[in-house]
């Protein structure tokens, strides 16, 4: 018994305790027993991840505890890598719930669905059977669902949300259903090492076709365009230390299912399979950026970017998978590691800006950047919080997303020459993409943290925000605390990855990595994190002291900002976050195509006195109008279609199944 | 000549071919698209020239010399002087396909090009062989023009640029083209250029514009 | 090797610093002389940083610790890329990150400390301000990052000092298509990133067309003094880096005393001709309008684009 298989036993004996716990508990403690019993569950699977990572292997089968299958689990370390993912987050949502569910969310089956939530999300990565992996799966839909509507008697939103969500999911689990019973049937067994042997004696075509179907299915969970749809509604509708354990820790799962199916047990396939990956990567990690970069909605935009760094994530498997198909797994294992750690980094910020949207949710009961501004004086918590979270998500050094973008980057211009003719166009195409992905996320989060948080307050209830209960800044501590660990000392990460991707690959460990600087094996290339951050600091320290000598030692006079000597500056002068948008919705409207009308109301003595203007603008998703709506309208036709058929009469309904029965019986005649 | 500056070379020039190709969609104003047409002629000017001293072959230096005088001297002003006729048309106002969009366009069109062109350039593994790309490029960028541009002047240059593109790979695969064909080519261009400049006159006269687009009301 | 790593290490910073004024003030003289106009002298904007300094610092109502401390990381991001590239020696102290993603990142953070601090007044101008570099920051991201692509291609790797040496040792690589191509996408990413013309105009207070000015209305005194010396610093290692990627000749190699101080001078030439060069072109040029900038930026990204194309076609 080593210490990988004690902590994943504890992590989930202590999260379905807390479920217990969450049912039977008066309400005064039902929360804290809840978010405790939550917290501790994360940090025992952070271990076990980490165990995991770090080599050792857990196996796991209770042949009785199921009919027909049983469960089977087995933790490598590509399962480590997102148990230990979930487990971080967990912590510090855990923590984060003891205070954000006092208003409403106390109920037992919230309480009880949240810890049930986290352990489904734990045994995802570890089945090891089609039938295990298929109901762990299952459940977490479930739960999540149950978290996402638990607001629903509050806003109506909640419940369309949820329907969403729920239709879109299950679609989800129907493409993997189908894709893993069609290996499974081929394999004659449905535990994952039998579908490893069978896939190799199956025909490239017929894993094609697998591959695409659990593609779609994974593919619908992470949020990836075309599949998004779902997403930005349910992450901002569910309460907003659920909406951090969806976006920072459920989606990844979509990810590892593409990962696990596509490199492992399908061994790698053709270079189309992975072209399509990339592809899909690189459309959603701009389409999400565009998005969140014009939305005004705090969590929408949240939710947004999550498309866009699963997007992200995508391009570097994708990558990967081409550079295997290639034949150079070194390259192949420097772009798996750039996507894991890419995974861990952004599960670190979004928690971070997740919880701390939902502590300014809290405070001023709007998630309308609009409405915010002033933040810093009233919380300032909340707002180093979201700026930390800012930074990292802008992945600008010395944040820890600038460390995994650079890694991916690496890979994908190392990978040029590689291969052939279609990795030469798409390798320069990905980099674009990335860089544009990059430039956007800087716009999108300098207006986020710049008009939510700083400046005035655009209304009276971003005035008179309070900060939230110590329970809730704790969250945000331990998820800040994991931005700057990442940040600061990905060395100490980064072999452990490497060795997962050297796993998934098949080939050497892609990063080396000192106390401080990181070095790539097999090509050049090195970036110390430690360094720049010490640099900039140095830098600061210098400038700082340079200005104190130099300049005049005066006290700082208090002015007036300048206000055209039109009086005081009110509020509604102010840039909000639709007029910083303005200009990127400007350039990019050939592909956002907003829809924006202007009604000017004159004065009545006179057509040239204006009094008063009213601008509105909206933003239709355009996918979900080219490819949603028409789906929709089809089915509602059908529905109609069909009313026809069941006019009422109980003898018809009756005829119906006689009819059928006889047209079975015939169809037996005549086909033996 | 050395090896590795007959390759320099002629990179350059091809180089120089993209760039312009390029340009023409970048800039609406027409006076300066015609003299980036002109700028084309002697890139293409100097990629037959460095053909024709690395062949050591006079013929070639002809039909370099041709290409110079027809395409950076004759063409482009009897452009210059359909323009100066054109009035008030001095500008592309607004192309079907707007510039930011043309430019990507552009980009995607040359990856295709080096796409479709590597068999051919496995064909002819010579250095001049691996710049058949940049004409492919030409004629698809020359294409797009065509389809893009609503003035009939930016259209004449579209079909110019996709002619200099089919030269440029004609020179570059088969190390010369005879001067007579070159020559019989050349006389058809000429011939083109004139008979669209005649017809676009008469259509000015005719509707007061040369917007292609107001030629459906020919068919209404 | 490491004599010559300390030199740099403090020589760049140095020189960088006190000849980034000149630089201005020597391209608004030639900006002067060519429109007809006397000019104030290369010296002036040293002139106008000690005044500045002696000012009474300002603190406008309203304004937070994002809005004070941004200068100071303005310039703080400044001088860590000043130490990191490689403009008078091809080793640096802090070679890990004398990388070009790490460069250009660190460049960008010090715009978004600035958009920040114009959005943290909330007057109209900051936002405005904020807004319009932001968007331009967001567009040029693709062309930069394109155009280190197709240069690092050939030599494996991104890091400056390994460019700047490939390039040494293979002076034939400068006049290829791929390095003119890249080096003309680079050069408009850098007009865009610095904020001349014709994508801004560093000398308007107009505020239908101020992009920069507008986030930085505010500051005065010591503060202004920091920003405009650490834009003078940007402008200079922009150029620098521009010059050195392209044409490293005259850099130092090892830590012959001679060499680097021949190094220095190479560099101070170099930045001054660009700059020239660049003061002379804006005489003929006037500002874009917002929403043309997006064209130029396309172009230079399709050039960087092509660019690539042709490094592994000719590769």
């Amino acid at each position: 018994m080593n210490l990988l298989t004690v902590a994943l036993t504890t992590a989930i004996g202590v999260g379905s305790l807390a479920a217990v716990l969450g049912l039977l508990s008066p309400r005064r403690v039902r929360a804290t027993a809840v978010g405790v019993g939550t917290a501790l569950c994360g940090a025992a699977a952070t271990v076990a991840g980490v165990a995991a990572i770090g080599g050792q292997h857990a196996t796991l089968e209770l042949p009785g505890l199921l009919p027909l299958a049983g469960v089977s689990i087995t933790a490598d370390p590509v399962a480590g890598v997102f148990v230990a993912v979930t487990g971080g987050v967990a912590i510090a949502a855990g923590i984060y719930g003891i205070g954000y569910s006092r208003h409403g969310l106390d109920g037992r089956g919230v309480q009880a669905a949240f810890p049930l939530f986290i352990v489904s999300m734990l045994l995802v990565p570890v089945a090891a059977s089609v039938g295990t992996f298929l109901l762990c799966w299952e459940l977490m839909a479930l739960t999540s669902l149950l978290l996402v509507v638990a607001e629903h008697r509050q806003r109506p939103e909640v419940a369309s949300a949820g329907r969403w969500y729920a239709v879109m999911t299950h679609l989800g689990l129907v493409a993997i259903l189908s894709g893993l019973l069609l290996l499974t049937a081929h394999a004659g067994s449905d535990s994952f090492p039998a579908l490893r042997q069978a896939a190799r004696h199956l025909s490239p075509t017929m894993r094609g076709v697998v591959f695409v179907l659990v593609l779609i299915g994974f593919a619908s969970k992470a949020g990836i365009v075309p599949l998004h749809a779902w997403l930005p509604r349910a992450h901002p509708e569910a309460p907003s230390h659920v909406s951090a354990l969806m976006s920072a820790a459920m989606v990844n799962l979509g990810l590892y299912g593409i990962i696990r199916v596509g490199f492992d047990l399908l061994g790698g396939g053709t270079r189309w399979w992975w072209l399509l990956v990339l592809a899909l990567g690189a459309v959603s990690a701009i389409y999400g950026i565009l998005q969140a970069a014009i939305s005004t909605d705090v969590k929408t935009l949240l939710g947004y970017s999550t498309t866009e760094n699963m997007g992200l994530v995508l391009v570097g498997v994708g990558a990967a998978g081409i550079f295997a198909s290639a034949g150079s797994p070194v390259l192949a294992g420097l772009a798996v590691t750039a996507a894991l750690l890419h995974v861990i980094n952004h599960a670190a910020f979004k928690t971070l800006l997740f919880l701390a949207a939902g502590s300014v949710l809290h405070a001023t009961g709007t998630r309308d950047l609009d409405r915010l501004g002033g933040l810093r004086t009233t919380m300032p918590a909340t707002t180093a919080a979201f700026g930390l979270g800012a930074l990292v998500a802008s992945a600008l050094p010395p944040g820890a997303a600038f460390i995994s973008e650079w890694l991916l980057l690496q890979a994908l211009i190392h990978g040029l020459p590689s291969a052939g003719m279609a990795t030469a166009i798409a390798m320069p195409l990905a980099v674009a993409a990335v860089a544009l992905t990059a430039g956007l996320a800087v716009a999108t989060f300098v207006k986020a943290f710049g008009v939510g948080f700083l400046a005035r307050p655009r209304s009276p209830r971003a005035r008179d925000a309070v900060e939230s209960p110590a329970s809730m800044i704790t969250g945000m501590a331990v998820a800040a605390a994991g931005c700057v660990a990442l940040a600061l000392l990905p060395t100490l990460l980064l072999p452990g990855l490497g060795k997962v991707g050297a796993v998934l690959m098949g080939g050497p460990s892609a990063v080396a990595a000192g106390p401080i600087t990181l070095r790539l094996v097999g090509v050049a290339g090195s970036l110390s994190p430690l360094m720049l951050t010490a640099a900039l600091l140095v830098g600061l320290v210098l400038a700082a002291a340079a200005v104190r000598i130099l300049a005049s030692w005066r006290v700082r006079r208090q002015t007036r900002l300048w206000d055209c000597g039109a009086g005081p500056l009110s509020a509604r002068m102010e840039y909000t976050a639709t007029s910083f948008a303005e200009p990127l919705q400007r350039v990019f409207d050939d592909v956002l195509q907003a829809e924006q009308d202007v009604d000017v109301t004159h004065v009545t003595e006179s057509r040239y006195l204006v009094q008063a203007v009213e601008y509105h603008r909206r933003v239709p998703d355009r996918v979900e109008r080219r490819l949603y709506e028409p789906v929709l309208r089809f089915t509602a036709a059908w529905g109609r279609a069909g009313r026809r058929l069941a006019p009422g009469g109980v003898h018809r309904y009756l005829g119906y199944g006689f009819y059928s029965l006889l047209a079975l019986l015939l169809l037996l005649v005549v086909t033996r | 000549m050395s090896a590795a500056l007959y390759v320099e070379l002629l990179d350059l020039a091809c180089g120089g071919l993209l760039l312009t190709a390029v340009l023409v969609l970048w800039l609406r104003e027409l006076s300066a698209i015609i003299t980036i047409f002109a700028a084309q002629g002697l890139a293409l000017t100097a990629v037959v020239t460095v053909l024709a001293v690395q062949q050591q072959d006079l013929e070639l230096g002809g039909v370099a010399a041709g290409i110079l005088l027809l395409r950076s001297g004759l063409l482009p002003w009897l452009l210059r002087r359909a323009l100066a006729e054109a009035g008030q048309m001095q500008r592309e106002i607004r192309p079907l396909i707007n510039v930011v969009s043309s430019l990507l366009a552009a980009a995607g069109l040359t990856l295709l090009a080096y796409a479709v062109s590597q068999p051919l350039i496995s064909l002819a593994p010579t250095p001049a062989g691996h710049d058949i790309p940049v004409g492919m490029a030409v004629v698809l960028i020359g294409f797009f023009v065509l389809i893009s541009r609503r003035l009939a002047l930016s259209q004449v240059v579209g079909f110019l640029l996709m002619d200099n593109g089919i030269t440029t790979v004609a020179f570059l695969t088969t190390s010369g083209v005879g001067l007579v064909i070159e020559l019989g080519i050349s006389m058809d261009l000429l011939l083109v250029v004139i008979v669209l400049q005649v017809l676009n006159t008469h259509m000015r006269t005719a509707f007061g514009a040369t917007d292609l687009d107001e030629l459906r009301e020919l068919h209404d | 090797m490491n004599g010559l790593r300390v030199a740099a290490a403090i020589g760049q910073p140095v020189l960088v610093l006190a000849l980034s004024p000149l630089l201005v003030g020597m391209m608004r003289q030639i900006r002067a002389r060519l429109e007809g106009r006397a000019g104030s002298g290369i010296g002036q904007p040293w002139r106008d940083l000690r005044k500045l300094m002696r000012k009474q610092p300002v603190a406008p109502r309203g304004t937070g610790q994002v809005y004070r401390t941004a200068p100071l990381l303005l310039l703080a991001t400044t001088l860590v890329v000043s130490v990191a590239s490689p403009f008078i020696a091809t080793g640096s102290l802090l070679d890990p990150i004398g990388d070009l993603f790490a460069v250009i990142a660190l460049l960008t953070l010090g715009t978004v400390a600035l958009a920040l601090a114009g959005l943290d007044t909330g007057t109209a101008f900051g936002g405005m301000g904020a807004s319009r570099e932001t968007t331009i920051v967001a567009l040029v991201e693709p062309t930069l990052l394109v155009a280190v692509f197709a240069l690092s291609v050939r030599v494996g790797s991104t890091n400056l000092g390994a460019i700047v040496t490939s390039t040494l040792q293979d002076p034939a690589r400068v006049f290829s298509p791929v390095s003119l191509l890249a080096a003309v996408a680079l050069g408009v990413a850098i007009i865009a990133e610095t904020g001349r013309l014709p994508v801004d105009n560093p000398s308007t207070h107009l505020e239908l067309t101020m992009i920069h000015e507008a986030m930085v209305l505010e500051y005065a005194g010591p503060d202004l003094a920091v920003i405009e010396l650490a834009s003078a610093m940007r402008l200079t290692v922009f150029l620098g880096l521009l010059a050195n990627l392209f044409l490293p000749w005259g850099i130092a190699t090892s830590g012959n005393p001679l060499l680097i101080l021949g190094a220095a001078a190479a560099f101070v030439a170099k930045v001054a001709v660009l700059g020239a060069v660049l003061a002379a072109g804006e005489v003929f040029l006037a500002k874009l309008r917002l929403f043309r900038v997006p064209e130029l930026l396309a172009g230079s990204f399709v050039l960087g684009l092509l660019a690539v194309a042709a490094s592994f076609s000719l590769a």
